[in-house]
């Protein structure tokens, strides 16, 4: 039985009926019935099939980044977590939370072993990484796995309902949802006719470039803020790579927000070449001195809700917008 | 000289030498510790008592499902991989006459790699993971035919079978490297662990799709044994003899290409087993193939254990792919065999 997400929306139709009352009465019912089924057994669908989840997990272990993100943010501190990419072995942003919590290896090796010692009761994985693994997973506790690592709203809500926290994840949703709104009101007054303004999200390798796309994680969230991307851009994709510098004009567009490993010697090398080239200097965005290095963690690293709302923060601070609601 | 014992019937003759008879006995009892002790290491110290009495009897106890589940698999896969390629690159080495051929020039690993590679990039996300190895299995089969009729001329010498491979398998790395830079960061991660070689997350139904490969092809090659012997002498010799030189050549191609084609893919590209192992068990058995068959295998497939087993335990938390460490201990036996060859 599939738990509905939101049933009173589901149900709304009764309501416009003559048997009002009536149709009220069955909602309330249906729903009470819900919440009762939901605290012992919840299904779960996901990228590797359904989970039964029962009671509410409280040894979490986390397998990618995002899902630690998502764990902290629903309150609850993963018994299990995974090396973060850069500022090793955790992110800046999560120390505080996260002191003390075993590491299980890296993101696409987890130690299986040491996730059995943990005696975990719920485990969160992505297709993307462990599909090898989920079966052995899946022995070891009730595992979801979702589809990518990066999709932050999906990771919160499946994440909500196997935690048995889908108000809170409901409510980090709409939370998010009203920043947007606010952003969405406030940048046309603060850029006026400049607004919407067409960006292009560049990243730095130490032997290629990349552009982020709609699809990728900061990508989904500027769309979402509703700035534009230059018509060249193709749709449908995350990322595109760049290996030469000749491809520097793909890049084109009014603002560039450029997130790397900064602190590599090579990836700054690489960005300093790359910037020096002729092609570089012909683009709209360094002309025009609108070429913004902003913080890879939250911007492309973290892919949950409170690296989003990181990224939200610096995008206020850069449009120099006092933060919203 | 020790006595040799002889076997010999229509199909299949073999003679054993009791001194290599001894040494591959006393392999069997080095492997079996090898794997236990691999067993007992992990995250959590399991007594071998305990290891031993649970295999014996899978009995639900607290660590059922760490040895299990989690590290039997894996040993026995780590054996059976390492000891196929073992074998394979025995075969080459005596087929080829070169010290340094190994499953790797002839085009196996370099085809299983850039299908694997091909798979992971473009495939994986429509088909499920599960068809890799049979990616990597179409990938070597198809590289090692084209090698072996592009070394055809009126017959195959091994030596353009060497250059001929080792040509393709450059240039197919370049083509491995160039979908790499196309695919997305995330296959070209899953990509390079698989370049690697590793045996991490291995389950049941891994060392059962593997395990036909080698029960039929291990005797297959065994059964070739006198062929092997005599070839080792030199074509004209070999034709001498009676050896139906190129149909024999061709199977035993054959059978080498489907045990390291095999290995490869359910264990990645782990490299220089098929390498080292053979030269290993020469220098422990005498030079007969029915006594360096088995030695090589066990060592191979020991060495992959080994290499396992650091590889989960060394950098804990880490999990480390088992190829790194036999590369490790590979590159510079390679650079040793050059060194000895040119003095």
């Amino acid at each position: 039985m599939m738990y509905p997400r939101l049933p009173d929306q589901n149900r709304s139709p009764f309501c416009a009926t003559a048997s009002n009352v009536l149709g009220w009465c069955l909602v309330l019912v249906v729903s009470l019935f819900h919440q009762v089924t939901a605290a012992s057994e919840r299904t779960v669908e996901h990228s590797m099939g359904v989970s039964q989840i029962s009671g509410t997990p409280t040894r979490v272990v986390t397998l990618f980044q995002g899902a630690t993100d998502t764990a902290v943010a629903l309150g609850v501190i993963p018994v299990g977590v995974v090396d973060s990419w850069v500022e090793k072995p955790t992110y800046k942003y999560l120390r505080k939370d996260l002191q003390g919590v075993s590491h299980v290896g890296q993101e696409t090796q987890p130690n299986l072993e040491m996730i059995v010692g943990l005696q975990p009761d719920l485990i969160v994985a992505s297709k993307r990484r462990h599909e090898k693994i989920y079966h052995h997973l899946s022995q070891i506790a009730p595992t979801i796995a979702l589809e990518t690592v990066f999709d932050f709203k999906e990771t919160l809500s499946m994440m909500g309902l196997a935690m048995n926290l889908e108000q809170r994840a409901t409510q980090l949703l709409r939370n998010w949802e009203n920043r947007i709104d606010d952003f969405q009101t406030r940048i046309p007054r603060k850029l006026g006719s400049q607004w919407p303004l067409e960006v292009a999200l560049l990243n730095f390798r130490a032997d290629h470039a990349r552009i982020y796309l709609k699809d990728s994680y900061a990508g989904s969230i500027l769309n979402d803020l509703g700035f534009l991307r230059p018509s060249n851009h193709p749709e449908g994709q995350w990322v595109v790579k760049l290996t030469t510098k000749e491809s520097i004009p793909a890049m084109n567009a009014d603002v560039f927000f450029v997130f790397m490993t900064a602190d590599d010697p090579a990836v700054a090398r690489n960005y300093h070449l790359w910037t020096l080239h002729p092609l570089w200097k012909n683009l709209d965005a360094p002309q025009n001195q609108q070429v913004y290095q902003v913080d890879e963690v939250a911007w492309n690293m973290s892919g949950g809700i409170i690296g989003a709302n990181l990224m939200l923060d610096q995008i206020y601070q850069h449009f120099d917008l006092s933060p919203g609601a | 000289m020790d006595k040799l014992l002889t076997f010999r019937t229509s199909l299949f003759s073999v003679q054993i030498h009791p001194g290599s008879l001894k040494i591959n006995c006393l392999l069997i009892l080095g492997t079996l510790v090898i794997a236990v002790l691999s067993l007992t290491t992990g995250s959590l110290w399991i007594n071998p008592l305990e290891v031993i009495t649970e295999i014996a009897d899978p009995n639900k106890g607290q660590h059922t499902f760490v040895i299990e589940t989690l590290r039997l698999p894996r040993v026995v896969l780590s054996f059976l991989v390492g000891g196929a390629l073992a074998v394979s690159g025995l075969i080459l080495q005596n087929l080829i006459r070169n010290p340094l051929a190994s499953p790797d020039i002839i085009g196996v690993t370099s085809g299983a790699s850039a299908a694997a590679v091909f798979f992971l990039s473009f495939l994986s996300g429509t088909l499920g993971t599960e068809w890799l190895p049979v990616a990597a299995i179409i990938g070597a089969t198809i590289t090692s035919l084209v090698i072996y009729l592009l070394a055809w001329r009126q017959g195959m010498s091994p030596i353009r079978l060497v250059l001929i491979g080792i040509g393709l398998a450059a240039g197919l790395g370049a083509l491995t490297t160039f979908m790499i830079v196309l695919s997305p960061i995330a296959t070209s991660m899953m990509a390079y662990v698989w370049l690697t070689g590793t045996v991490y997350g291995t389950d049941w139904q891994d060392v059962k799709a593997l395990l036909p490969w080698i029960l039929v092809l291990l005797p297959a090659a065994f059964l070739m044994a006198r062929t092997i012997n005599v070839q080792e002498l030199g074509d004209q010799v070999a034709i001498n003899l009676g050896v139906p030189l190129q149909q024999a050549r061709f199977l035993l191609l054959a059978i080498s290409v489907a045990l390291a084609g095999a290995a490869v893919a359910y264990a990645g590209a782990i490299g220089f087993v098929g390498l080292i192992a053979p030269h290993i068990a020469r220098q422990l058995v005498n030079r007969s193939f029915a006594a360096l068959a088995p030695a090589s295998m066990l060592i191979g497939g020991s060495l992959v254990i080994v290499a396992d087993t650091i590889g989960r335990t060394a950098f804990l938390p880490l999990d480390v792919p088992a190829g790194v460490f036999v590369s490790a201990v590979g590159a510079p036996f390679f650079i040793y065999l050059l060194y000895r060859q040119h003095r």
